[in-house]
C-alpha cells in the first residue's frame, strides 16, 4: 500500500528541495520557538536546518545481552541457546535472532556498555537522560533533547512521538528543564489521540469560531502566568491540529507490512513508528514493555526475542530500502542488560556492568561490533562506555558537536552531554 | 494407605534429610535408574552428571561428556544399563551409564533443530521420543538411533512428551497448553487434550505452558503442570496441576498447589501408594514439594524451608527420593563475588530423603 500522504522518494526529494529554503518557517508557525534556550542560535538554526530523524527503540526492563546480541553459548552462564553467524563475518549474535543477523552489516553493536544504575526507577530516566553530572536540573530524555536541538522540521507533525502499549497522551516530564512542549506526544496502543477529527457538525468556520474564542481564553488565562504554560497549552493545540490534519497515519496499515513486522504488540508499533517517520516526525521512540525477565528469561526470551528480531529487521529493511538510513538515526536499547548469574527463578537479574546497545543509520559506521566482554560474560574486556558516551556519539552522529552546543536554561549554560564523556569514535561514520 | 487420615500419611510419608550432593554448576533434573544403582543429573554445563550409589557412600563418577548446552531431556531403558539424553543443542544420545567412561552407543548430532526439551522411554523400551524448540515430536529406535516417526501438529515449542503405560500412545504438550495423543505404531495424531489454562499471552510474551507430565500408574489419568500465568517478565502465577480423564481427554480435577510466588510446577510424579508428588519453583527461594492424594483438597505434607525445587525422583526401592533445589540466596542486581574477585554462579545441590518409616525401622533392628 502507498503511504497515504506521499511517496518516500518524493518525500525525499521535497525535503532536498526545501532545505534551501527557510526550514524554521513550518515551526515557527507552530508557535515552537525551537531556535531559543540555545546558547548559539547561529548554529542552532543551521542545525535545524538538516534533516535529521531518530527512532529509538525502547526494550523497557532490560533485554538480555546473552540471549541476544553478546551470546556465550557453552560457558557457565550462557544459557541453552546456540550462536549463529551473521553478514559480518565472523561475528555470531543469539539464534533468537536470525533476520537480524542477515543485517548485521547494516549495524553498529557496541559489546563494552557499562552504566551505573541497577534499578529501573533510577536506570530508565538516568539512562534516557544521558546521566549527565548533577546541576541542580533535571535534564531532558533524549526524545526532548532532540526536540530542543534540531526542532520539528517541516512536516507539521510533533517533534517528539513515542509509539507505545497503554495510554497516550502528552507526556511533558521528558522534557526536564527545557519545559514542557519539548515533552513527547504519545500514541497508545496505536490509536490516534481521542476526538482526533472534527465532527461532521462543526463546519470549518465554525471551527474558526471557537478557536478564536478558545485563544482569547488562553491569552486572559496566560496573562499572570509563566510564558511556558501558555506556550505548552498552545504547543499541544497545534499538534493535535496538525495531527487532524494527518489522520491517514492511522489508518489501519497494509497487511503484508503486518505480516513483515510481526502481527504483534512490537510489530505493529514499529510499523506505526515507520510511517511516522515517512511523514517526518523528528524523533520516533517505539517502546516495548515486559522485558523484566526474573523469572522465566529463557523461555521468556524464546518468546520475546523473536517479535523483536522481526519488527527490528523489519523497520532496519524498509528504512535501508527507502534511503532513510542516510538520516534516520536508529537506536535499540534497554535501561540495562541481564545477570550473567541465574537464579532459582530460571530468571536473570539486573545487570548495568556488561551489556550491548545497538544503533544504525545516520553518521553510524555500519558494520561494526566494538567493545568486548570476558569469556564468561560477565565484565567489560575492554573500554567501557557510559551513556553518557552513548549521547556524544548521537548527537554527533545527527551533526550536533556536542562539546560545543550547550543549553541555556534561563542564563545557565548546561552541557547536552555528560561533561566527563565523549563520542565513541569507532561508532561513527566521521 | 488412602483410609489414613492426612496426619497418618504426613507421618508415614514426610521425608526426612537424609544427604546434600553438592554439585558445581546448575542441574535441570535427577533421577535414578531404575536398576536402582546409578543417579544422574543433567547440567546446564553440557554433562550427565553421574553417582554410583552402590558404595557406603554415595560416589560421583566421571560425567558423561558430549552434549552441548543445557541437558534438558533424559530417560532410561526400563531394563538394560541405557541412559538417552538430549540437550538445548538438539543432540540425541545414549550412552551405557553403568561403564567407567562412556563413550556414545549412539548418536544424533540435529535429533532437533537447536532446544530439545524433553526425553521420554517407551515401558517396552523399544522407543525413545524426543521433542523441542522446533516444534516437532520424533520417535526414534533405542536400539540405534534411528528414526521411526516425525509427528508434526503443535505450533509452538513442545516442552514436554510422555508414553502412556501401555506404550501404545504417545503425548506431547507445548507451550501454549496444547496437548497432542499420538499413536505410537502409525505416527498419527489420536486426539487433543486443552491445558490452555497453563497458558496467556502478557504483552509481547507467551507466559506459561505445560511444564512437567506424567500419567497415573494405572493409566486412567493424565497430569500435566505449570502455571495459571499472572504476569511475564518475571512471570508469577499459581502452580497447577491439571488431571485429565484418559479416556474422554476431559479436565476432570485442578489442583493449585501454592500462592502465585511459588509459579511453577516443575515435576510431578505418582507415588507407588497413590499420591502425587509435585515440586514448584517460584521466586528466588520460592520452591516446594508438596504430597497430595487426589481426593483431598490440599496436600498432606508440604515442605517448608526449600529453595527452588525443580525435579524430584524416587528411587527404585519406594524409598529414597531426590530433589534438585537451586542453592539459595541465587538472586540479585548486584555484583556477588568471592574472596578474589571472581564472580559467583549458583549450583544445584541433589537432596536425598528417606522416609520417617526407615528410621524407626533401622532403629528396631
Amino acid at each position: 500500500m502507498q503511504h497515504p500522504l506521499c511517496q518516500p522518494r518524493e518525500h525525499l526529494l521535497s525535503r532536498r528541495q526545501l532545505l534551501g529554503q527557510s526550514g524554521t518557517a513550518l515551526a515557527a508557525g507552530l508557535g515552537i520557538g525551537a531556535l531559543g534556550g540555545l546558547v548559539q542560535p547561529l548554529v542552532a538554526e543551521e542545525l535545524q536546518k538538516k534533516q535529521r530523524q531518530v527512532l529509538f527503540i525502547w526494550i523497557d526492563g532490560g533485554m538480555s545481552q546473552l540471549e541476544s546480541w553478546d551470546p556465550k553459548p557453552g560457558t557457565q552462564f550462557g544459557g541453552p541457546f546456540r550462536s549463529i553467524p551473521t553478514s559480518l563475518p565472523g561475528v555470531h549474535v543469539s539464534e533468537l535472532m536470525p533476520k537480524t543477523s542477515k543485517l548485521m552489516h547494516l549495524l553498529a553493536v557496541d559489546r563494552g556498555v557499562h552504566t551505573q544504575d541497577n534499578s529501573h526507577s533510577a536506570g530508565v530516566p538516568r539512562i534516557q537522560r544521558g546521566d549527565p553530572k548533577d546541576r541542580g536540573v533535571t535534564y531532558p530524555y533524549f526524545g526532548s533533547a532532540v526536540s530542543k536541538l534540531i526542532g520539528p522540521g517541516e512536516s507539521g507533525l510533533p517533534a517528539y512521538v513515542w509509539v507505545k502499549p497503554g495510554s497516550g497522551g502528552f507526556q511533558y516530564k521528558d522534557a526536564g528543564f527545557l519545559g514542557p512542549k519539548y515533552g513527547s506526544l504519545a500514541i497508545g496502543e496505536g490509536q490516534a489521540p481521542e476526538n482526533l477529527l472534527l465532527p461532521d457538525s462543526i463546519s470549518a468556520s465554525a471551527d474558526d469560531t471557537r478557536n478564536a474564542l478558545r485563544r482569547a481564553a488562553n491569552e486572559r488565562y496566560a496573562k499572570n502566568r509563566r510564558p511556558q504554560v501558555n506556550e505548552a497549552h498552545e504547543y499541544v493545540f497545534q499538534t493535535a491540529r496538525s495531527l487532524m490534519r494527518q489522520r491517514e497515519l492511522f489508518q489501519e496499515a497494509d497487511p503484508k507490512d503486518v505480516a513483515r513486522y510481526g502481527d504483534t504488540p512490537l510489530g505493529r508499533d514499529m510499523l506505526l513508528g515507520r510511517r511516522m517517520l515517512e511523514a517526518g516526525v523528528t524523533f520516533v521512540k517505539v517502546n516495548s514493555y515486559g522485558w523484566d525477565t526474573h523469572g522465566d528469561n529463557f523461555n521468556g526470551h524464546a518468546s520475546l526475542m523473536p517479535r523483536f528480531d522481526q519488527a527490528f529487521s523489519a523497520i532496519v529493511e524498509d528504512l535501508d530500502e527507502r534511503g532513510m538510513l542516510d538520516h534516520v538515526l536508529v537506536i535499540a536499547m534497554s535501561e540495562f542488560g541481564r545477570t550473567p548469574r541465574i537464579n532459582g527463578h530460571i530468571g536473570r537479574d539486573h545487570w548495568p556492568e556488561a551489556w550491548s546497545i545497538a544503533m544504525t543509520g545516520r553518521g553510524v559506521r555500519k558494520g561494526t561490533v566494538i567493545g568486548k566482554t570476558n569469556a564468561l560474560g560477565t565484565f567489560v574486556d575492554s573500554e567501557e562506555h557510559d551513556i553518557g558516551d552513548f549521547f556524544h556519539t548521537w548527537f554527533h552522529a545527527l551533526g550536533i558537536d556536542s562539546k560545543e552546543v550547550e543549553y541555556d536554561n534561563d542564563g545557565q549554560p548546561l552541557p547536552i552531554a555528560h561533561d566527563d564523556c565523549k563520542p565513541i569514535r569507532e561508532l561513527l561514520v566521521s | 494407605m488412602l483410609n489414613l487420615t492426612p496426619e497418618e500419611l504426613k507421618e508415614k510419608y514426610q521425608p526426612k534429610p537424609l544427604q546434600v550432593v553438592e554439585t558445581e554448576r546448575q542441574m535441570v533434573g535427577v533421577m535414578f535408574s531404575p536398576c536402582g544403582k546409578s543417579m544422574v543429573s543433567g547440567g546446564y554445563d553440557g554433562l550427565l552428571h553421574r553417582w554410583d550409589l552402590t558404595q557406603e557412600e554415595i560416589t560421583e563418577q566421571d560425567p558423561i561428556a558430549g552434549h552441548q548446552g543445557w541437558i534438558q531431556g533424559c530417560d532410561f531403558h526400563p531394563s538394560s544399563s541405557r541412559v538417552f539424553s538430549g540437550d538445548s543443542w538438539g543432540r540425541l544420545a545414549c550412552y551405557d551409564y553403568l561403564q567407567a567412561k562412556p563413550e556414545p552407543i549412539w548418536a544424533v548430532e540435529s535429533a532437533h533443530d537447536g532446544w530439545l526439551r524433553d526425553v521420554a522411554v517407551s515401558p517396552d523400551g523399544t522407543l525413545v521420543a524426543s521433542c523441542g524448540r522446533d516444534q516437532q515430536v520424533r520417535l526414534w529406535a533405542t536400539a540405534d538411533g534411528r528414526k521411526l516417526h516425525q509427528m508434526s501438529g503443535h505450533e509452538v515449542d513442545v516442552y514436554q512428551v510422555g508414553f502412556h503405560p501401555d506404550g501404545q500412545y504417545l503425548v506431547s504438550a507445548d507451550a501454549h497448553g496444547v496437548v497432542r495423543k499420538w499413536d505410537v505404531k502409525t505416527g498419527q495424531e489420536a486426539g487433543e487434550f486443552d491445558a490452555g489454562e497453563l497458558f496467556s499471552v502478557v504483552r509481547l510474551q507467551d507466559v506459561g505452558g505445560v511444564h512437567a507430565m506424567t500419567f497415573s500408574g494405572d493409566g486412567k489419568l493424565l497430569l500435566v503442570g505449570g502455571t495459571r500465568p499472572k504476569n511475564g517478565g518475571n512471570v508469577q502465577g499459581a502452580p497447577l496441576v491439571l488431571v485429565f480423564d484418559w479416556e474422554t481427554r476431559k479436565q476432570i480435577q485442578v489442583l493449585e498447589m501454592g500462592p502465585t510466588s511459588d509459579v511453577y510446577v516443575r515435576d510431578i510424579e505418582f507415588h507407588p501408594d497413590g499420591f502425587l508428588m509435585v515440586a514448584t519453583s517460584g521466586n528466588p527461594g520460592a520452591g516446594k514439594l508438596h504430597f497430595q492424594r487426589l481426593e483431598d483438597e490440599k496436600p498432606f505434607f508440604t515442605s517448608s524451608g526449600f529453595s527452588n525445587c525443580h525435579a524430584i525422583s524416587l528411587h527404585a526401592d519406594g524409598e529414597r527420593l531426590a530433589v534438585t533445589m537451586t542453592s539459595k540466596g541465587s538472586n540479585g542486581n548486584g555484583r556477588p563475588l568471592d574472596k578474589d574477585g571472581n564472580y559467583l554462579g549458583n549450583s544445584s545441590p541433589i537432596h536425598l530423603f528417606g522416609r520417617p518409616k526407615e528410621e524407626k525401622e533401622a532403629s528396631g533392628t
